[in-house]
């Protein structure tokens, strides 16, 4: 494995941020860490920077202890963006990649390359405080990775990106990932993560709620979507046991079950025997479990 | 090139091509030119007339000899009425009349104007005036010429000895007074210079910090690494504004005026002690390292650069207090306040020096006050290095108590 977190705990006074995590994350591979504002992520990502020091537990990258690794192998996009506003796209980006241990002459075609694919061309001898929120964000997203680091952490690399910058910088982490680069990353739009992540983990006020590959969760909450088109009211359906939650959609209803096993006898309940053109059971999408399990929310 | 190199050159190069670096020198370029051409300046662009002043004499003196028109004053002696010279003085023949009587053995003199005249012409005509009165008054007592002159010429000679050999002996008034000129010249340099490097630094700090730069920065950088680079880079900005200024202003001295005003200076500098010049150099290096250190460590409390002009307020009121008590102190540079305050460090800069040049104190004085800079440096700098680390990545709301608070709450 890549990185490890055994255990680690941060306290600060007699608030505990983050609780007895664990996880370990294989090279080359995307791992989500999802939790609400205040569950623990950006503590979690300044102690595997080393920003920050553990109260209890440890952490390491290719088995050495995480403050004893050369800080260039790591590349960071915080939450909230920063970049210098009067310095330009590409003095930008330099200064990054020398900063991370690259040479300025090593450093240009991954700058012309990166600046190209994101379209940026035009605004390269422009000034950050210039460019758009879109544009700012692509310039930053470069910078945490221009020096090629083995492991990078993209804290929400999505936010107040339009669908095409959005789909531009899922291509660019895909393609990160067929490199070798390990990714660690978080987003509060669950269907980014649904699409990028092998395995994730799910942190609710600093403790791990869940923490596996996606299918497992989903396995783990099982078939529990169950979407029909009947002539039985809202009010009918509720009454039938085994349902939860009944949510009146475009086309029909969909059901949340207590338990897949409800199916067979939720279908005989609700065809009586007769013709139905639409009754399938799903796995919940990632948005669904992430409100049932933080927020307690029945979908 | 190290990473430490590689944010002190970043540093160095983004700011000394601001527009801002660069009006600061040609600004104060521009006021010690002026200070130091103010009298080429004044007769280059105020071509001014001569003060015209009309002279009633009503006693038996004869005073045209001391009052000798010159360029700034133009005296004209009449016979004429006293009504027909007010009207003349409101018709703006003259700009002011004066009417010499006699009272008692003393003279009195009415300086009647219709616009009231500029403070220094007004002195200077009052001080002829008084001494007119004076050889008026000694006329009076039938005296020889040579006893009047010799009472008018009464100068007495006063000689300082210092008993206490560890002061030795005295400055002479010339050193006293080229040295609170150059007291008062170099702590309002000190003084903005200083204020204007604090500001730069709390700013760059707070602004990175509020930004989250700093954040994307410390994952490749520790944030000692950063502290140290910030101080060194902007300390090499503040020695390049200082070397610059010392260029531009020596060569405008030599060029401009074949070289008088550079003259001037030399002699005045003939007149400091070199124990001024060190102590000077001294102070103002670890002074402007002092207050970097504040700075820094005050930007990377805020959460966001516009509390920066807060957060530095406590080193800025020191600076000014500084600044403060230089000026009361050029006119009583020996008071219990300019001494206490020559010792605080944040002060030491700009009233140290005025304490060396314009009184006579222990040799020791300075140096402990030396000692003194020193070790506050020293202490701060591993006060601040150790507070930056947990300061830099915490973000609160509230006041500057608070910030410190929820700093010391986190335990890195």
């Amino acid at each position: 494995m890549a990185l490890k977190i055994d255990h680690v705990t941060k306290k600060y006074q007699n608030f505990t941020a983050v609780n007895q995590l664990s996880f370990t994350i294989e090279k080359g591979e995307i791992f989500g860490l999802i939790g609400q504002n205040g569950a623990g992520k950006t503590t979690t990502f300044r102690m595997i920077l080393d920003l920050q020091e553990t109260t209890e537990g440890n952490i390491s990258w290719n088995d050495i202890p995480i403050n004893k690794v050369n800080r260039d192998v790591l590349g960071y996009l915080p939450e909230e963006r920063g970049i210098f506003p009067s310095m330009t796209v590409e003095d930008q980006l330099y200064f990054f990649g020398v900063l991370r241990g690259r040479g300025k002459k090593d450093l240009k075609q991954d700058v012309d390359y990166w600046i190209e694919r994101f379209e940026l061309v035009d605004k390269r001898k422009a000034k950050a405080e210039t460019l758009s929120k879109g544009n700012q964000q692509k310039v930053q997203l470069i910078a945490s990775f221009i020096h090629q680091p083995e492991f990078l952490i993209l804290d929400e690399p999505f936010s107040g990106l339009d669908p095409v910058n959005r789909e531009l910088l899922m291509d660019a982490i895909l393609y990160l990932k067929e490199k070798g680069t390990t990714i660690l990353f978080s987003s509060h739009q669950m269907a980014n993560v649904e699409e990028l992540c092998d395995h994730l983990c799910i942190l609710k006020r600093g403790v791990s709620l869940f923490t596996g590959s996606l299918k497992d969760l989903k396995e783990q909450y099982g078939k529990k979507k169950l979407s029909i088109r009947t002539d039985l009211t809202e009010k009918e359906l509720h009454m039938l046991e085994g349902v939860k939650n009944v949510k009146k959609t475009r086309d029909g209803y969909t059901l949340t079950l207590e338990d897949e096993t409800y199916g067979k006898q939720l279908f005989e309940q609700i065809s009586r025997g007769q013709y139905m053109d639409k009754f399938s059971m799903d796995y919940l999408t990632l948005d669904e479990i992430f409100k049932d399990l933080v927020g307690g929310i029945v979908v | 090139m190290s990473k430490f190199w590689i944010l002190v050159t970043q540093l160095y190069k983004q700011k000394i091509k601001t527009k801002s670096f660069i009006l600061s020198i040609l600004l104060y370029v521009a006021v010690i030119s002026c200070v130091m051409f103010w009298s080429d300046i004044k007769a280059a662009l105020f071509s001014e007339e001569p003060v015209k002043i009309a002279m009633v004499n009503e006693t038996e003196q004869d005073f045209k000899p001391l009052f000798k028109s010159d360029k700034d004053m133009k005296f004209n002696f009449t016979d004429q009425s006293r009504a027909e010279v007010e009207k003349k003085v409101k018709n703006g023949k003259y700009d002011a009349a004066v009417f010499l009587t006699s009272k008692n053995k003393q003279m009195e003199a009415e300086i009647a104007t219709f616009e009231p005249l500029e403070y220094n012409d007004q002195t200077a005509l009052s001080g002829m005036i008084q001494y007119a009165g004076r050889i008026y008054a000694v006329q009076q007592l039938n005296l020889t010429s040579d006893q009047a002159a010799q009472i008018l010429d009464a100068n007495t000679t006063i000689i300082s000895k210092n008993l206490d050999k560890q002061k030795g002996t005295g400055k002479s008034e010339d050193e006293k007074s080229a040295g609170i000129g150059v007291s008062i010249l170099i702590g309002s340099i000190v003084y903005s210079f200083v204020i204007s490097f604090l500001s730069m630094i709390t700013t760059d700090v707070a602004s990175e910090k509020g930004s989250r730069v700093l954040e994307v920065m410390l994952a490749s950088i520790k944030p000692s690494t950063h502290f140290l680079a910030k101080i060194t880079g902007t300390y090499l900005l503040a020695l390049t504004q200082l070397i610059v200024l010392i260029v531009v202003q020596v060569a405008l001295f030599l060029v401009v005026d074949g070289g008088s005003k550079w003259d001037k200076v030399t002699n005045t500098i003939d007149h400091l002690s070199s124990t001024y010049i060190l102590y000077t150099i001294a102070y103002l290096l670890l002074s402007i390292f002092l207050f970097l250190i504040m700075g820094a460590l005050f930007g990377s409390l805020v959460s966001k650069v516009e509390e920066a002009s807060q957060a530095m307020m406590p080193a800025m009121l020191m600076g000014m207090a500084g600044f403060y008590i230089l000026m009361s102190g050029l006119f009583s540079p020996d008071t219990m306040l300019v001494k206490v305050s020559s010792y605080i460090p944040f002060m030491t800069v700009m009233v140290m020096p005025l304490r060396i040049s314009a009184t006579d104190l222990s040799p020791m004085e300075p140096l402990i006050a030396l000692i003194i800079l020193i070790v506050t440096v020293i202490v701060l700098f591993y006060i601040s290095f150790s507070f930056y680390k947990r300061s830099v990545l915490t973000y609160s709301s509230g006041g500057m108590m608070q910030k410190i608070k929820t700093v010391l709450k986190v335990t890195t």
